[in-house]
């Protein structure tokens, strides 16, 4: 059932290793991530420091960590409400059709026209900071590839005899579609799931980064990496480089398994 | 207009019947309004207990007669008139919800191709006990047993292993009885079996007419077997029902139809079939 390639396991490693941490870090951190003075200001990684510190003498290994359950959760929030919602409406607009189904495709349509990033920064820069915001304006981004995508597979499955044969067990048309056609159509949107998972965290980072998102002074990766940029001038590289990393292993490696999935989808098909 | 209104009207009148079609037409409409009459008063009976054959060749209206009886057809179906009385209730006058109380529950129906008409991301047992507990307020573990049993019934073998195995993990023989086993398990009182041993090796095929036969004998289970084949008629079916061009053509018992075919459609068909020398 699952792929079996080297770069779906390495990913998959990844990714729950980064789930360990995000869990971890909920509970436990070396030094408070908020707290200041635990060290040198500027110090270079140390076995102390491992990551080092910054300007005020924050650990940086402490407040990357901290960042884990923040970018992780909220990827994970977006693209869980994304996969539910757009899996549920393009189901139903696919295998009812008719004025729905119409109405839904040329909205969705005027939702892709925006370029996605700056869509998003404006929603957030009117809606105001807040992981609930980000989390609702991220989702609604991708939603338009869910919706077509379920509206696809149900509309080339739901004239398969089992689909008919579900009917004539007596069951009722949204009985067959929900009981009998979704759990056929759940691999590509997965795998669709786990790619667009990459795109979400990068696009959290990014949010981060110009200080849209989520409120000032919790900790997050994007907005690490942007507070470390004068200091790279000047040599400290470890305040920017690190949550970097996060947002990078984060993304890659949802690609890298959403990559293994789709090849294991088409070579299934074919 | 069927041409063999005496042995229909005979049987008709008798109180043994199951299910009786009569004066059924219809047709489709196209996309562009165009309408197709495929269907021309067609009028048949099935006395209980028994296994008629509806035949005929592809596109004589076989299938969308018996879809009508389960009330299945695609919107662009259009009845002209005619009844379709199944222990005495016409079924084309019940509402959706009744319907769905008669289907798989009373009436059920096997595909040719058990393969896709199994749903592939569950396991046997799920789709069997899905259905009981759909008709049948009974609880998972009780509609599991229920769904051993009725493996057993099928005679399938190994039933506890076939309940976990996925339809793409069966041989076709297997899929089929596993399909015949999800329509018994609320035990109808008709079956509709279209085209149930096409396409399955000869062998495989005349074990699952064994089953079917038998489970006539046995537990009297009324069959209406759709068939293009008049070998395995003449093997299995009391009755046979002959149609060509959306019309019924002759009815009657099976060896009448062998052996002293009336109409000249029912002469070729036999003529045709590898029984030839049954009818001469």
């Amino acid at each position: 059932m699952l792929p079996r390639s080297l770069t779906f396991f390495l990913a998959l490693a990844v990714i729950c290793m980064l789930g360990i941490a995000a869990i971890l870090s909920a509970f436990w951190t070396p030094h408070p991530p908020t707290a200041l003075e635990t060290g040198p200001p500027f110090a270079s990684p140390t076995w102390a420091h491992p990551f080092g510190t910054d300007a005020v003498g924050a650990d940086i290994f402490s407040r990357t960590l901290s960042a884990t359950h923040v970018d992780v959760g909220i990827t994970i929030a977006v693209v869980g409400l994304a996969l539910l919602v757009g899996t549920i409406w393009g189901s139903i607009i696919g295998f009812y059709g008719g004025w729905a189904d119409a109405v839904s495709l040329r909205l969705l349509q005027v939702l892709q026209s925006f370029p996605a990033l700056l869509l998003a920064m404006l929603v957030i820069f009117a809606l105001g900071n807040g992981i609930r915001n980000v989390i609702l304006v991220v989702a609604v981004i991708p939603l338009p590839d869910y919706v077509r995508l379920s509206r696809a597979e149900i509309r080339s499955k739901k004239t398969w005899q089992f689909a008919e044969a579900a009917r004539l067990t007596g069951r009722r048309p949204i009985g067959v579609l929900f009981r009998h056609l979704v759990p056929n159509s759940m691999r590509p949107l997965v795998a669709n799931a786990s790619i667009n998972a990459s795109w979400v965290a990068a696009t959290v980072g990014a949010l981060g980064f110009v200080g849209l998102g989520i409120e000032p002074g919790s900790v997050e990766w994007g907005s690490m990496v942007a507070g470390g940029q004068a200091a790279v001038g000047s040599g400290g590289w470890w305040i920017s480089f690190f949550p970097g990393l996060g947002i990078f292993f984060l993304s890659a490696a949802f690609h890298l398994l959403g990559d293994a999935l789709t090849d294991a989808d088409i070579s299934r098909r074919s | 207009m069927s041409s063999d209104p005496p042995l229909a009207a005979e049987q008709a009148t008798s109180t043994d019947v199951l299910l009786e079609i009569a004066d059924y037409s219809g047709g489709f409409t196209s996309q562009t309004g165009v309408f197709t009459h495929v269907l021309n008063g067609v009028a048949f009976s099935v006395a209980r207990s028994t296994i008629t054959a509806l035949v005929g060749e592809t596109g004589s209206g076989k299938t969308v007669t018996a879809l009508s009886i389960l009330g299945l057809l695609p919107r662009t179906f259009r009845r002209i008139s005619g009844s379709i009385l199944f222990e005495g209730r016409d079924l084309l006058k019940l509402d959706d919800e009744e319907l769905r109380a008669v289907r798989g529950s009373q009436i059920c129906m096997v595909f040719q191709d058990a393969r896709t008409a199994l749903n592939p991301v569950f396991t046997i047992g799920t789709q069997i006990s899905d259905v009981s507990r759909l008709h049948q307020r009974v609880s998972k573990k009780q509609a599991r047993n229920t769904a051993v049993e009725v493996l057993d019934r099928v005679r399938i073998p190994d039933p506890r292993r076939c309940m976990r195995q996925y339809p793409h993990e069966l041989s076709g023989g297997m899929a089929q009885r596993a399909q015949l086993a999800m329509a018994l398990v609320c035990r109808p009182r008709l079956l509709i079996l279209d085209e149930p041993t096409t396409g399955l090796d000869v062998t495989i095929q005349a074990d699952i007419l064994e089953l079917i036969v038998d489970l006539n004998r046995n537990e009297g289970m009324t069959t209406l077997f759709i068939t293009h084949d008049l070998g395995i008629v003449a093997e299995t079916c009391d009755a046979v029902v002959v149609m060509q061009y959306g019309e019924v053509r002759e009815t009657g018992t099976c060896e009448q139809i062998i052996t002293s075919p009336r109409n000249a459609y029912t002469q070729m068909l036999i003529a045709a079939s590898r029984f030839q020398g049954v009818s001469e």
